[in-house]
């Protein structure tokens, strides 16, 4: 607190005098609180406070400053970096507003970088955004003060010692610390370049300062050397942008950049273009496609802002043609041209003119003061841009007459070949199809794309031509500069002298390096070997050969080896064509044995680029390694020898063109493959196209027999692969492996592993790949079930003895796995045949818990055969004695003999309906196409009969019903013939089934051309005293009621109490009988026995008078409505289901999908009654009414 | 991680649907976000595609909102612009032009292609002063409500990723790539300065 109130003092003391003292008081004091207050707060409270002090001593009292200067300084030492960062941001502030105040702040300003650096990134990223400013004080207060002090000299190195730290940040890791120092490089550039009249100047910059406002003979700094300055922070950040891995972000704020500077120095225009057209045509290969269409945009952005420039006059066919690449209309170009160009003409071609000397001829300046003066034409000139823009000039002239159609179907041709696999990005992004194909225009377009890729590269004419006249230039330069430097001060001689020399390499070195980086290297690479390789010559001595020569440096000496194998390399054509290349390939295999390092890499690269010419080559090698070993042996490692086969298997393995045949033969010839070599075999044999490579697995396996159990590891390995082509091939060559009788146990031994893996309730981390990290708990899935039983069911039918194995695993398994299992084994199962004797005695013996399985096995066997009667034998056996399940009896049911397929029926029907249906179809032969009914034990009569007789204790009348509806909808094998027998013989037996009237009437629905039979049939049941039945009796009725008119004389056949039971149960039958024997002759009439006419006419006789119902009382009527009781009762008492119901038919309907409803339709309706005697009014009702229709049931 | 919240601007074509979903829903995690229109007036949908209702900017939502009932309540009930108006105006008392505003941003957002490239014309034009980078990150939305809030969430993730890194600068131009990967579309993506 003690120095808080010191500062007070000094404060008040200070501007006393001068102001206001209570308005000053209280905002020093203010100030004096804040800082401390400050001095003890948290970061955050410390920055807010810092603030306000800032805005209080800067803005509202600026007098204060100076005062507070230091102990805001202070705190540049502060721990914290956003802290720090402000006080960099107060300097900045400070010196704008007062520049003096500079020359203390900047060491400060250095200091504090200087701390940073272990933060460079918060250096650069607050830094890089201040210094411009600082700078601009700087050069600002320089400029004004004329006598230079040596404060002031040291201050001006500082700063362009920080200049020149912060431009190598270019070259930063971090991508937002590059970033800054582009617009840190906009900025110099700006500040030190000369501000021309058609420079756009923002209205804020105004006053900001440029070299124009440098005197020329200012004391300290020189307009040339700041000049030369600003032009090689343009190369630098040009060189920048044509960097191939430069960042999407790094791109456009360099892009961005560029465009400010073609404004607001027009002089630029031309490597400002000329940049954004080779940006165009090389967009970085590193760009993804989002970002490729990002820097198009903002591409087509800048070069809008540059086009609206009038400066840019002069490449507005340049610029209107990438403008037209990037997308943009014709005449929404033409609308940025500025309408005024035209008339700025003249003006334009002065300040290009000025830049251009400005750059390339510093010495001339001297004598060009006045800058407004349109300065003469320069005959030659001499200057680097103009050399690069002609450069593309002329090679595009040159190559414009060679574009014939045919060379350029060529080139086409030609470059076909190196087109990458996958488009590019910023192809995909960039290609706008060519509408003006062949057109003048479009040709030079063409040549001027090529001629840029050209200059870009190192070659064309242009550039051989602009390369001469640089030189010319220069020479021309040094001579101009030698003429000026006599009239002149010598300081300024020796400037220039060491300007125009730096100029001389710095032109070639940083235009090479721009537009082509691999050409000089390409070029220096052999430089330096000459002077070495040239002997000490020209010394008159006696000649002793320890005098003239020196032991090499070990550096030296294996420059000159590597060379030297090299030179032996690369001879090859030449030596191919003396027909000495076996001499190389040896000598190359026994020299490359001898030396370690890069050069075997480089050899193997080198066979790897041609390895089909260089085949002989890579055997050598490879052989002379194995040889080496050999020679070491014991001690000798085998690394060499692996190293060298394994890069050469993974180089051929890694190119897609490359035919098997070499990989094959490396593999097969090699000496010994090694645990790598297998790793590389094997994942070659993975790859999906080249899985036939498998076969050179099963070869080693034959002809390498010491390791045959690796390779065979690796060939049942790939039998559980997930490509399928690969894992089918593997298991070809397994199966033929597996004939052999030495490898078949350690197959047999490895499938079944394979297949105990499934007893594991989660599929262990072994099935998936090495490198995925599965958690344990994940649950089998059918892909993974699979995956173990490949192998083993692909030597199933190899080796029916394993199916044993698979029984006692399926047992263990669980559920989802069961059910993969059973989807899976179909056509192994298939493989082996019903005569299997091993698959017999796993039918045999049935393990518990496989019953699924062999009911599965069964089904698998005889789906498209017949049972063999050995099988059935088996499956009779098993059903009988161990597991009396009739599902097992199925898929043999047509093995079996009638008898016991009669017995099975029964439980048969009750299975669910679509195994019912599959018995059936098996039964009537309708399952397969061959159609091999004669094999079935059964007729379709006999089975229709057997249905009938179905014992109803036994088995539900619901599934009887349905099974019998079942043989109803197979009409092709239910003919008419065939149920007019059925009936027949169910008629004669005795006592009459139950559901004999529902085949009757179905039958009748079915073929109505049976009516005549089954007025027959009617007639003989009269015979059998069919009254007797309740059921069929009640069929009866209805079975008359649908087959009126045709059913009355059977009705006049009935006796008259049953007559009666009919007209009560539907009593409008009486009236049509009536009229019916009315209608008769009356010698026929006289046939009618009374007591029937007495009957028939008992209703009329009933209308005339009440009591004579009660008269007819008889015994038959009420033996009748006995037995309508009982009828009831049989259908509540015994079967607690009722045949007629129709929703119970409905619901087979539903069920089974076979297509009965049609011709059932008719008869349920024909049923309905006799539910409950309420319904059966109901019913009655009705059928007065209309003869029942389909769909009528759907309204009850 | 930068000390301070990003500033953020979310800006759509209107500043009406996509802009103000993004708004509410990133004023909600605590970012400093405001919200623009880029178009030279404002405009909601009206009874037939080709009638839109027209407003200048400087109409708040709640004229807009007493505007549209009196036109037709039940239809811009049914359509949700009134829900819409209803939950702007508790944000903000009128929409905002993008070209207005002369304040500072660490990242501008944008919601459609023509917006970003009417926000890139407008800074790029600015004069420059401070060489502070603002980005600026087109995320294509549909103009309807549903993509909105879709929207909305994606670019609320976006910046919650960018305001979590250690050096935004250094590493946004990763975070795109892997974000563009994760939502599977493309962003555009470029650094302005003010």
């Amino acid at each position: 607190m003690a120095s808080g109130s010191e500062r007070t003092g000094v404060a008040s003391q200070f501007f006393a005098g001068t102001e206001d003292a209570a308005i000053d008081m209280t905002t020093s004091e203010k100030v004096v609180d804040l800082l401390n207050q400050a001095a003890f707060m948290s970061t955050d409270d410390k920055l807010i406070a810092l603030k306000q002090v800032q805005e209080l001593i800067i803005n509202k009292d600026p007098s204060l400053l100076d005062n507070f200067l230091d102990e805001m300084i202070a705190f540049q030492t502060d721990k914290s970096i956003e802290v720090r960062k402000f006080v960099i941001g107060f300097i900045e502030e400070a010196c704008k507003r007062d520049s003096e105040l500079l020359l203390k702040l900047i060491a400060n300003l250095n200091m504090l970088n200087q701390c940073f650096s272990p933060w460079q990134k918060t250096l650069a990223v607050c830094g890089v955004g201040v210094t411009p400013a600082v700078f601009d004080s700087l050069r600002q207060w320089l400029v004004r003060s004329k006598s230079v002090s040596d404060m002031q000299e040291a201050c001006w190195d500082m700063v362009t010692q920080m200049k020149g730290d912060v431009l190598a940040l270019l070259d930063s890791d971090n991508d937002g610390v590059r970033t800054h120092a582009i617009k840190f490089t906009e900025a110099l550039i700006i500040t030190l370049s000369a501000r021309t009249p058609s420079s756009e100047i923002p209205k804020k910059q105004e006053g900001d300062i440029s070299l124009d406002k440098i005197p020329k003979d200012h004391s300290y700094i020189r307009y040339d050397v700041l000049a030369e300055e600003g032009k090689s922070a343009l190369e630098q950040l040009l060189k920048f942008m044509v960097h191939p891995a430069i960042s999407s972000i790094n791109l456009t704020t360099a892009l961005g950049s560029l465009a400010t500077l073609a404004r607001q120095r027009p002089m630029f225009m031309s490597e400002v273009v000329q940049a954004y057209e080779t940006l165009h045509a090389n967009l970085p290969p590193t760009l993804a496609k989002s970002q490729v269409s990002s820097v198009r945009k903002n591409l087509k952005l800048h070069l809008v802002a540059v086009l609206r420039h009038p400066s840019s006059l002069d490449y507005h066919s340049q610029i209107s043609t990438l403008l037209l690449d990037l997308g943009m209309a014709q005449g929404d170009i033409a609308r940025c041209v500025p309408t005024s160009a035209p008339t700025r003409k003249r003006p334009r071609h002065e300040p290009y003119n000025e830049g251009k000397r400005i750059k390339m001829e510093p010495t001339l300046i001297e004598d060009d003061e006045d800058k407004e003066e349109p300065a003469p034409v320069v005959a030659p000139k001499p200057s680097s841009s103009m050399g690069t823009q002609s450069a593309i000039d002329i090679t595009a002239e040159f190559l414009l007459p060679l574009l014939s159609p045919e060379n350029v179907a060529n080139l086409v041709l030609i470059s076909m070949v190196y087109l990458p696999d996958i488009m590019p990005a910023s192809f995909q992004a960039t290609y706008t199809p060519v509408e003006s194909a062949g057109t003048e225009a479009q040709i030079k377009h063409l040549a001027r794309l090529m001629a840029t890729q050209m200059t870009a590269a190192g070659l064309g004419p242009g550039l051989e031509q602009c390369r001469g006249r640089d030189e010319e230039g220069k020479e021309a330069e040094g001579e101009a500069a030698g003429d000026e430097a006599a009239s002149k001060d010598p300081i300024i001689i020796r400037k220039v002298s060491a300007v125009s020399l730096g100029q001389a390499i710095s032109v070639v070195g940083a235009y090479k390096s721009q537009v082509a980086e691999e050409t000089p290297h390409a070029k220096k690479l052999p430089e330096p070997i000459m002077p070495s390789a040239q002997p000490n010559s020209g010394r008159k001595k006696v000649f002793r050969l320890a005098d003239v020569v020196q032991p090499l440096s070990d550096s030296h000496l294996e420059k000159l080896t590597n060379m030297a194998v090299k030179r032996i390399l690369q001879s090859e054509k030449a030596i191919a064509r003396s027909g000495m290349s076996h001499v190389r390939v040896k000598l190359l295999a026994r020299l490359m044995t001898q030396f370690e390092g890069t050069m075997k890499d480089d050899m193997l690269r080198f066979i790897l680029e041609d390895i089909r010419g260089r085949s002989d080559l890579a055997f050598s090698l490879l052989y002379q390694e194995y040889n080496q070993h050999l020679d070491q042996l014991p001690s000798g490692s085998l690394d060499s020898y692996e190293h060298c086969l394994f890069t050469l298997l993974s180089g051929l393995q890694e190119r897609p063109e490359q035919r098997d045949g070499l990989f094959t033969k490396l593999v097969l010839e090699a000496p010994l493959i090694t645990q790598s070599a297998l790793e590389v075999i094997r994942r070659y044999c993975e790859d999906e196209v080249r899985s036939t490579v498998i076969y050179i697995t099963s070869e080693l396996i034959l002809k390498r027999p010491s390791r045959q159990f690796q390779y065979l590891h690796v060939l049942l390995d790939l039998s559980s692969h997930e490509k399928e082509k690969v894992r089918s091939t593997a298991l070809t060559f397994i199966k033929r492996m597996y004939e052999k009788d030495h490898l078949r146990d350690y197959i047999e031994k490895f499938a079944l592993n394979y297949m105990q893996l499934l007893v594991h309730p989660n599929p262990p981390s072994l099935l998936f790949g090495v490198g995925e990290d599965t958690e344990v708990a994940s649950p089998w899935t059918e892909e993974t079930v699979r995956q173990c039983l490949y192998l083993y069911l692909s030597l199933l039918p190899l080796n029916h003895r394993l199916v044993h194995e698979l029984a006692a695993v399926y047992t263990e398994a669980i559920a989802d796995i069961k059910r993969s299992v059973l989807r899976v084994i179909e056509q192994p199962i298939r493989g082996m045949g019903m005569n299997s004797p091993d698959l017999l005695l796993l039918v045999e013996n049935c393990p518990k818990g496989a019953e699924t399985l062999v009911t599965r096995c069964l089904h698998i066997l005889t789906d498209k055969v017949p049972p063999s009667p050995d099988l059935v034998e088996r499956v009779r056996d098993l059903y009988h004695k161990r597991v009396p399940d009739v599902r097992f009896l199925i898929p043999v049911i047509n093995g079996l003999e009638k008898k016991e397929v009669i017995q099975a029926l029964p439980k048969l029907i009750k299975l669910n309906p679509i195994v019912v249906k599959e018995v059936f179809n098996r039964l009537l032969g309708t399952q397969h196409s061959e159609g091999s009914s004669s094999m079935s034990p059964l007729t379709p009569g006999e089975l229709l009969i057997a249905l009938h007789n179905i014992d109803s204790t036994k088995c539900d009348m619901k599934s009887i019903i349905k099974a019998t509806n079942l043989c109803f909808g197979e009409k092709n094998v239910y003919t008419s013939e065939v149920l007019a027998v059925v009936m027949q013989q169910l008629m004669e037996q005795n006592p009459l089934p139950m559901l004999l009237m529902r085949t009757v009437i179905q039958s009748l629905t079915m073929y109505p051309r049976l009516g005549g039979f089954v007025m027959n049939v009617l007639s003989r049941l009269i015979l059998k005293q069919v009254w007797k039945y309740p059921k069929v009796w009640e069929g009866f009725v209805k079975c008359c009621q649908r087959t009126k008119p045709q059913s009355y004389s059977v009705l006049l056949q009935l006796p008259p109490s049953q007559l009666a039971g009919v007209f009560e149960r539907c009593p409008e039958m009486r009236e049509p009988l009536l009229q019916h024997v009315r209608s008769f002759t009356p010698h026929q009439q006289a046939h009618i026995p009374s007591s029937i006419m007495a009957i028939l006419e008992v209703n009329s006789r009933m209308q005339e008078s009440q009591p004579e119902p009660e008269h007819m009382d008889t015994m038959e009527e009420r033996e009748v409505k006995n037995s309508t009781q009982l009828n009831l009762w049989i259908c509540i008492q015994c079967t607690k289901f009722d045949p007629w119901q129709v929703e119970e038919l409905e619901d087979e309907a539903r069920a089974t999908p076979v297509p009965l409803e049609k011709a059932d339709e008719p008869v349920e309706e024909a049923f309905t009654d006799s539910a409950s005697p309420r319904e059966q009014a109901q019913e009655a009702a009705e059928d007065s009414n209309a003869e029942p229709e389909p769909g009528a049931e759907a309204a009850e | 991680m930068p000390s301070h919240p990003l500033r953020v601007a979310v800006v759509c074509s209107s500043n009406q649907n996509r802009s103000m979903e993004a708004h509410n829903i990133l004023s909600k995690r605590g970012f400093d976000v405001r919200s623009f229109g880029t178009g030279t007036h404002v405009k909601l949908p009206g009874p037939a595609p080709d009638k839109p209702n027209v407003y200048d900017f400087k109409t708040t939502y709640e004229q807009m909102y007493s505007d549209l009932v009196r036109k037709d309540k039940e239809l811009y009930t049914q359509n949700g612009i009134l829900h819409m108006l209803e939950r702007n105006k508790r944000i903000k008392t009128r929409p905002e032009r993008f070209q207005s505003c002369k304040d500072q941003f660490d990242l501008v957002i944008t919601c459609e292609e023509r917006v970003y490239d009417q926000v890139l014309e407008e800074l790029n034009s600015r004069e420059q002063e401070t060489y502070q980078p603002v980005h600026v990150i087109n995320v294509d939305i549909q103009d309807n409500h549903e993509e909105a809030t879709l929207g909305a969430f994606l670019i609320c993730e976006l910046c919650q990723c960018i305001q979590h890194t250690d050096d935004m600068e250094n590493e946004i131009d990763e975070l795109l790539q892997e974000f563009e990967e994760k939502s599977s579309r493309p962003f555009l993506h470029t650094v302005c300065f003010y």
